[in-house]
């Protein structure tokens, strides 16, 4: 799992918490499960009664006269409006490493672009037998790397072979590199086709 | 990737075969058999990064709070509250929690919360079927798509002679074939689709070989 999915996944959490736990008790109060089965909520534990109201209006303008009321309400909307937008920009795009270095140890004043090493890899890996098509891309960060390669292949493939193949390939893209690991992902799809019978 | 300089002295211990990739070497593995799936060769799901539920999530977050605080700002710079929110803070503070529509809030509300959680939680993309880690530790790490390896295995039970049509269903812990019989015994038929589906799952070289069933059916005159 990378950054960006944990960071998702905990900020979905948070929200199915927040909304499993506001429905649950508005339920319990709603359906008068308290007194049904017998539970004793905590002192002060809100909507217990079935004839309670999820915001009374005593609630609602409890702290309205208050000097530091406003300033908190936008302030705290603001804050909350801008981490949305953070995160929703987050989605959007996709971290690439940039410019990589290459040679072990390091040339100087030698860089790659990951757009051309994901080309090449995409090239040399759409040229192994059994392959229709392949496609390359290279995330992460410059000091780590990592390649996902979508292949396509024909009706006759082995992914077996195909597997084994794609190791090469990428033992060749870590030597011309100098790079001692390469992370790769492969994702094997089969072109659609007719029900096809030759062997 | 490290940048360290190898532990061994020689800057460049393998030096890369000009023009030839290295694929005459094979590696080291056992030959195809039906257990391809060892202990050491375990190979986990791949985890969705959940970006369309995240996405919708932000993009309601973000609306609900621009209108509020859009609003907000409205009412302290002397204008009047818009409707919507005069409304809704009525209805929650009147409405009791046992109206119909309180309770059928609630409930989506909770009932959504499960889902969201259910999204963080589990890995989702159950479309792929991972395939066993190759025997270099810094092979690649694949997974076939359900519906690929349903076509590779459709086109392997239509070679056995006598089968005029196949249906295959990939789920991920179970295979079912359906193959329709025009000639031939009907057993012996079956039986030769299952060898040829099994020779074709060695093939899919998968993690978790899913378990098979194969009907047979005879069609037509």
């Amino acid at each position: 799992m990378n950054s960006h999915s944990v960071l998702n996944r905990t900020l979905l959490a948070v929200a199915g918490l927040v909304l499993l736990g506001g429905g649950l008790l508005v339920l319990t109060g709603a359906l008068d499960l308290y007194r049904r089965w017998n539970l004793e909520p905590p002192a002060d534990w809100p909507l217990t009664s079935p004839h309670d109201t999820i915001v009374p209006a005593q609630d609602r303008t409890r702290w309205t006269d208050e000097g530091w009321w406003w300033p908190t309400v936008i302030a705290a909307l603001a804050i909350l409006m801008a981490l949305a937008l953070w995160w929703l920009l987050a989605q959007l795009r996709n971290r690439h490493p940039g410019r990589l270095p290459v040679g072990n140890p390091p040339c100087d004043g030698v860089e790659l672009h990951d757009s051309a090493l994901a080309d090449a890899l995409a090239a040399d890996t759409a040229r192994l037998p059994g392959v229709h098509t392949a496609h390359a891309n290279l995330t992460g960060q410059a000091d780590h790397p990592h390649a996902t390669v979508d292949l396509t292949l024909e009706a006759d493939a082995r992914p077996r072979d195909v597997l084994h193949a794609l190791e090469s390939t990428l033992h060749r893209a870590r030597q011309s590199t100098g790079w001692e690991h390469l992370p790769t992902r492969a994702m094997l799809r089969v072109s659609p086709h007719r029900p096809h019978r030759a062997e | 990737m490290t940048h360290q300089p190898p532990a061994v002295s020689d800057p460049d211990p393998e030096p890369p075969a000009p023009g030839r990739p290295p694929d005459d070497a094979p590696p080291p593995t056992s030959p195809p058999g039906r257990t391809i799936a060892g202990p050491d060769h375990a190979a986990p799901r791949w985890w969705s990064e959940r970006r369309l539920p995240a996405a919708a999530a932000a993009l309601l977050v973000l609306a609900a709070s621009a209108f509020t605080l859009f609003d907000v700002a409205r009412v302290r710079t002397g204008h009047t509250a818009a409707a919507w929110r005069k409304t809704l803070a009525d209805e929650l503070a009147t409405r009791p929690i046992d109206d119909p529509w309180v309770i059928t809030g609630a409930a989506v509300a909770a009932a959504l919360g499960l889902f969201l959680l259910v999204l963080a939680l589990t890995p989702g993309r159950r479309h792929l079927l991972p395939m066993a880690a190759t025997a270099d530790p810094d092979g690649p790490r694949a997974v076939l798509d359900r519906d690929g390896a349903a076509r590779l295995l459709r086109d392997a039970a239509l070679r056995v002679p006598g089968v005029s049509h196949a249906d295959i269903r990939v789920r991920r812990r179970r295979i079912n074939a359906r193959a329709q019989v025009t000639f031939r015994d009907l057993d012996t038929v079956r039986t030769e689709v299952t060898g040829a589906l099994t020779a074709q799952l060695d093939a899919l070289a998968l993690a978790q070989v899913p378990r098979l069933t194969v009907r047979a059916r005879r069609h037509g005159p």
